[in-house]
């Protein structure tokens, strides 16, 4: 009678082994890796020539300084021991395992409109990147009260939230607004921001006058004056090479995304790159110059 | 024989006018530093522009002269960037002077990209041209103008018909 206490005891409270997750296949990894290359190949997370996804590279904001993480599948300092589920909570939703918030410099609002078998796909590549064991630097908040109040108070006032698809679209107009939109988070630099340091969406892609790393962003809706005139063709061309019609070639934070780490948006499909040329296009023009 | 004597001649006059106007040192440029080179670049990019047009027009020889171009501008680079040139107008970034070996050794970069595109399209190669042209503005260009370059807000275009 004892003896069965103790293993019933025993089995109740044992550590449970992490439920082995599914291997995903090739055709997944593929796609996660694709998608990986269409946000840019999340750049933010490597310091230029160093490791891919292992973090380090920082970031000066009005409330402080934050270094990107370690998302390489390193067990002890990346993301190696967290579920599938917890890296896609921190993708979309800005959450870590446990609990804490994230600052909003990884763009978490706008991935919130990445859809489901997208970010499956994306961790299912995440898990193949070389491991990197490098620790992550603290983050240094100046702001008093920045995460308790603050950030919470300004997510839920002002910060807009993309909405995810029930399926990716596939094809024409609605999947280049979901590439520009959700994956390739291209208002985050080229969306001017309000007082409050929020995107100002009714000038969406209307160009950053004091964008990243105070660099001047240019205005990318179809103003015939201030915007992107260039064809169809030749945004597609530009997102694969980086070459602009008039001879000069991408650089900064567009050449890096462009070029990317172990993808980036060179690596997109000619059709995805005309879907997003096509909705470049379709969208507001909004007058705005950048730059003398 | 009489080519010759006028090749002769012609040598001998501008070697003669060399010595008789020259003060000892040779000056170079506009004395705008930040101008000639801003020159230097728009020469580059339009050498790039036209070498993308001949591609497309079926003209592959006719890429070795923008990539020769190319590839002796690439020479002249870092001489344009001397210490104390970042101006107002300048779209260099500090990193120019911060990492010097590496500003040089990307302008070294862009010279062999340039001449491997100037030998293979004399090849008149159009494949091998285009494996070389499919990454050459990221490779030649960009790997210099993303650590180094302030990168310039879209410019106003006319619309297009």
């Amino acid at each position: 009678m004892r003896l069965a206490l103790v293993l019933a005891m025993t089995l109740l409270f044992a550590p449970r082994p992490v439920a082995a997750q599914p291997q995903p296949s090739p055709a997944e990894v593929a796609r996660g890796r694709y998608i990986f290359g269409a946000t840019g190949g999340c750049g933010c997370h490597t310091v230029p020539k160093q490791a891919a996804n292992a973090g380090g590279r920082r970031y000066d904001g009005p409330f402080g300084t934050v270094y990107s993480t370690n998302i390489t599948p390193d067990r002890q300092t990346g993301i190696g021991g967290w579920t599938d589920e917890q890296i896609v909570t921190a993708i979309r939703l800005g959450r870590r395992p446990n609990g804490e918030r994230l600052v909003p410099v990884h763009p978490f609002t706008v991935f919130n409109g990445m859809a489901a078998e997208d970010l499956k796909a994306l961790v299912a590549f995440l898990r193949t990147v070389t491991p990197v064991n490098r620790a992550n630097q603290p983050k240094r908040i100046t702001v008093p009260l920045f995460e308790s109040v603050f950030l919470p108070a300004w997510l839920a006032a002002f910060a807009p939230r993309e909405t995810p698809p029930a399926a990716a679209p596939t094809a024409g107009t609605a999947r280049g607004e979901y590439l520009v939109r959700a994956v390739g988070h291209c208002g985050e630099c080229h969306t001017p921001r309000t007082m409050t340091q929020a995107t100002d969406n009714s000038r969406f892609l209307a160009g950053n006058a004091k964008g990243p790393e105070d660099s001047e962003v240019p205005n990318i809706t179809p103003d015939p004056q201030t915007g992107l005139t260039w064809s169809e063709d030749e945004i597609a061309e530009y997102l694969a090479t980086g070459n602009k019609p008039d001879g000069d070639v991408a650089g900064g934070l567009m050449g890096e995304v462009i070029e990317g780490t172990l993808a980036g948006y060179r690596d997109l499909t000619k059709a995805d790159r005309i879907a997003i040329a096509r909705y470049l296009k379709s969208i507001p023009a909004v007058r705005n110059k950048i730059g003398k | 024989m009489i080519r010759h004597g006028i090749v002769m001649i012609s040598l001998i006059a501008v070697t003669a006018v060399g010595c008789a106007t020259g003060s000892g040192s040779m000056k170079m440029g506009s004395g705008d530093i930040v101008a000639d080179r801003q020159r230097l670049m728009k020469l580059n990019g339009a050498s790039w522009a036209d070498a993308q047009a001949k591609f497309k027009a079926g003209n592959i020889e006719g890429i070795a002269v923008n990539a020769e171009t190319m590839a002796l501008n690439s020479e002249h680079i870092p001489m344009l960037f001397p210490e104390g040139s970042l101006t107002e107008k300048s779209k260099a970034k500090p990193e120019i002077w911060q990492k010097r070996p590496e500003f040089e050794s990307a302008a070294k970069n862009m010279g062999q990209w340039a001449a491997r595109l100037r030998d293979t399209a004399r090849t008149k190669d159009a494949a091998a041209t285009e494996a070389i042209m499919k990454d050459y503005g990221r490779q030649a260009c960009g790997t210099c103008h993303t650590p180094f370059r302030v990168p310039p807000p879209q410019q106003p275009q006319p619309p297009r018909s």
